[in-house]
């Protein structure tokens, strides 16, 4: 047998080449009897004058385990480390033991915690955990997951995406700073009434995935006819649709409006079923009085029915009213090619030249003679009750806010609240932080009403007990 | 005992071997069901093509056009106007198309000029008629002079209608600074006007049946256009309505006068002898007789009647 290199010995003896007779079978000076776990698993019937490869592969293992040749009882541990290792629980390894001794008590163990009840549930706890460790597992990982998709942005782009959510379908459209500029200044209160309500629709919109859209209002001599002023809604809504091609639906939102329950989806709150939240007869609610539907026989049948063709993807336009006709202080737009004719002729010269002394709200009494006037205009145009999307606090439509139509509704939750009319001798900050503070009230955490539910209580208590010592 | 290569396997299959399902019978019958199965598939598709769209289609017997021609019972003679429809019948019998004859009284138009009636007229043909594709406007001072001419090659085809159709020019001449688009489809059109040397001629265009047509009727018939008092009522207001809104000036196409619009009288004003009528034009008109006090309307119809007459008796139409 021929080697690639001469035999060495090695640190602790043995050869680093196997199959080499050794005569130096024991010369380990590890003398013990004791076999290792090599040896009972390989070599355990063989005789020892052979060094096997197995053999001297366990030795050499050994050797580098514990350093035996030159440091052997040498240092504080080796000669310790008996007595030691004595004081040590022992784990049994079936199998793997040599040796068994007679059970004692309490000797070389750690005591079972069997001695006390929580002791002995603890134990069963724990090795039923152990038991379903890999259910367990997935378990927690799967509520780990869920804490992971609201803490991190994932939900915001789950809620967006266009094949998930659908949030990026929808645009708000916030008037800010109307007839702001030439026409009065801007005091804290107008601030005041702007950071929130922005702040509001921010939070709102973060929340589902919509995308967010304020525009300046303030009058600038922008038009050749000055008179076009107010029509800069339909510009407005124009541009937007321009600047956001894949979006559908357009909510336009005036600047004194607040988002009550910022828990409500528009998808769940409206759109998903649009047929059963919006009607397009407008006998329903008539305030206008406007002759529904057309009776003349040279119309086609959609525009003589009351309902329209009855389908929901024919709806473009959705308009709340109020006691006075239609508001659009808040309403939703669609983008569709009937929405582009409406946009065109919303505003037309002829038209504005008879009536801007009459139409005192522009574009909106503009959209009511054109629903009266034109029947092409009626089969997609929806109502929606007022309260769905615009909800009016006491002081607009009546002092006491008793209809059940039109005003705000705490029991009710409404979504949200259009503080119309405030600039006429109503004070729209104050409203705004009323309603604000509502908002925050009835949409706390249960965490937070705990709290409160306490520091309330406790009020009660210290006011009681400071009016039994006045007493 | 070596063999530089391992032996073949034998083509004997073991006897415990499953047996090959691919055996040529079955291999057989399967393309036999795949073919079944396709052919149905195919003839599902085909089903549903034909049958599930017959909303949409037209109902087989369906006039492509439709010649609308308002008559006026309150001034004019029951003679005027059965010669009237008889020239439109002629005509729509010769290329099978419909006609529609609404009177004026049919329709409420407040107190503007009768001459607005023409507008719920052509919503009431398209109501009437919900299948057929072009409605022609015909006015009633008019007349089809060569029957042998089809509207839809004439003019609505679309390889035709981008040939003839007049791009860059200013809708109102001669100076308005709104022009008609430089790039429009034949199949985009959906209004075909003609224009004089006045303005846009109302008494003789073509529209397409459709959503843009209504709301393009209704936007005209706008109250606020009737009362405005405009001076030419309908006709001034078709021009605001076409010079203010792009969404109607995308639709629409202009065409050379005389393909559907010659002038039955020489009036410089409008056109003169340029426009007069020529023999073999589709259609004449008698532009302004019924505003202008000293002109017949009824009059100069029967020339152009007898005209007409003379033609067909001949044979060379």
């Amino acid at each position: 047998m021929s080697l690639s290199r001469s035999p060495s010995p090695r640190r602790g003896g043995g050869w680093s080449s196997p199959g080499l007779t050794s005569p130096y079978d024991n010369v380990s000076g590890n003398a013990s009897p004791r076999k290792t776990y090599g040896d009972t698993q390989t070599n355990g019937s063989s005789s020892g004058d052979n060094v096997t490869w197995a053999k001297a592969k366990a030795r050499s293992e050994e050797v580098k385990g514990y350093p035996s040749f030159s440091t052997r009882n040498n240092g504080f541990f080796s000669r310790h480390a008996r007595k030691i290792s004595t004081s040590l629980p022992t784990f049994r390894m079936t199998g793997r033991r040599d040796f068994s001794d007679k059970e004692r008590l309490g000797r070389g163990r750690w005591a079972q915690m069997g001695g006390s009840r929580t002791g002995r549930f603890l134990t069963y706890l724990g090795r039923t955990a152990w038991r379903l460790r890999l259910r367990l597992g997935i378990f927690l990982a799967f509520v780990l997951a869920i804490i992971l998709f609201y803490v991190t942005p994932m939900h915001r782009a789950y809620r967006r995406a266009s094949f998930l959510g659908g949030g990026s379908k929808f645009v708000v459209i916030l008037a800010a700073n109307q007839g702001g500029g030439v026409m009065e200044w801007k005091g804290a209160r107008e601030w005041a009434i702007e950071r929130d309500s922005v702040r509001n629709k921010k939070k709102y919109t973060k929340k589902w995935g919509y995308d967010l859209e304020i525009v300046d209002m303030s009058t600038k001599k922008r038009y050749a006819h000055e008179w076009r002023e107010s029509w800069e809604k339909v510009d407005t809504i124009r541009n937007c649709m321009r600047k956001y091609p894949k979006a559908e639906w357009f909510w336009w939102l005036d600047l004194n409006t607040f988002i009550m329950e910022p828990s409500y989806p528009l998808q769940k709150h409206i759109f998903n079923d649009l047929l059963g939240n919006t009607y397009r007869d407008i006998n329903v609610y008539n305030p206008l009085n406007i002759s529904h539907p057309f009776q003349s026989p040279h119309l086609d049948l959609p525009a003589r029915s009351a309902n329209g063709d009855g389908h929901a993807n024919s709806i473009d336009l959705i308009i709340p009213q109020d006691c006075g006709g239609f508001n659009l202080g808040s309403f939703f737009i669609h983008r569709s090619v009937w929405t582009d004719r409406l946009l065109d002729i919303w505003w037309d010269p002829v038209g504005y030249e008879q009536k801007h002394m009459e139409w005192e709200h522009k574009e909106q009494d503009a959209m009511e003679h054109l629903y009266i006037n034109q029947p092409w205009i009626r089969p997609h145009t929806a109502f929606i009750p007022q309260r769905k999307i615009n909800s009016f606090p006491m002081g607009a439509c009546g002092e006491n806010g008793e209809d059940s139509r039109i005003h705000y509704s705490e029991r009710d939750r409404d979504f949200v609240v259009n503080m119309a009319g405030c600039e006429w001798g109503r004070d729209c900050w104050g409203e705004m932080y009323n309603y604000r503070e509502l908002s925050n009230k009835l949409n706390r955490t249960p965490w937070e009403k705990f709290k409160d539910g306490i520091s309330d209580r406790v009020k009660t208590l210290r006011g009681k007990k400071e009016e039994g010592t006045e007493g | 005992m070596h063999f530089a290569m391992p032996p073949r396997k034998t083509s004997q299959p073991p006897p415990y071997a499953r047996a090959s399902r691919s055996s040529p019978i079955r291999r057989k019958q399967l393309q036999f069901v795949a073919l079944i199965g396709c052919t149905l598939l195919l003839l599902v598709y085909f089903a549903i093509r034909l049958f599930g769209s017959s909303a949409e289609k037209a109902p087989p017997g369906t006039p492509e056009v439709v010649v609308v021609t308002l008559l006026d019972e309150a001034t004019m003679s029951d003679e005027y106007r059965a010669r009237i429809m008889e020239n439109r019948k002629y005509y729509a019998d010769k290329n099978g198309y419909a006609t529609f004859f609404p009177d004026v009284a049919d329709y409420d138009y407040g107190n503007s000029p009768r001459s607005w009636a023409m507008v719920p007229a052509l919503r009431h043909a398209m109501t009437k008629y919900p299948h057929s594709t072009y409605f022609f406007n015909l006015s009633p001072h008019s007349l089809i002079m060569n029957p042998k001419i089809s509207l839809t090659s004439h003019v609505m085809d679309k390889k035709r209608l981008e040939s003839i159709m007049l791009r860059d020019k200013p809708v109102v001449p001669p100076d308005s600074v709104i022009r008609t688009f430089t790039h429009l489809k034949g199949d985009k059109v959906d209004l075909v006007l003609t224009q004089d040397a006045e303005g846009l001629c109302q008494g003789s265009f073509v529209l397409r049946r459709g959503e843009w047509a209504k709301f393009f009727l209704d936007t005209w018939f706008d109250p606020l256009y009737r009362s405005y008092n405009f001076q030419k009522a309908e006709a001034h207001a078709l021009e605001h309505v076409v010079q203010w809104h792009p969404t109607i000036l995308t639709k629409l196409a202009l065409v050379p006068q005389t393909l559907i619009n010659s002038y039955g009288v020489d009036i410089a004003s409008r056109g003169g002898k340029e426009v007069l009528y020529k023999e073999g034009e589709f259609v004449v008109r008698l532009v302004g007789c019924e505003l202008d006090a000293t002109r017949y309307c009824e009059k100069e119809f029967d020339m152009y009647y007898q005209q007409w007459k003379s033609y067909l008796n001949k044979g060379t139409i």
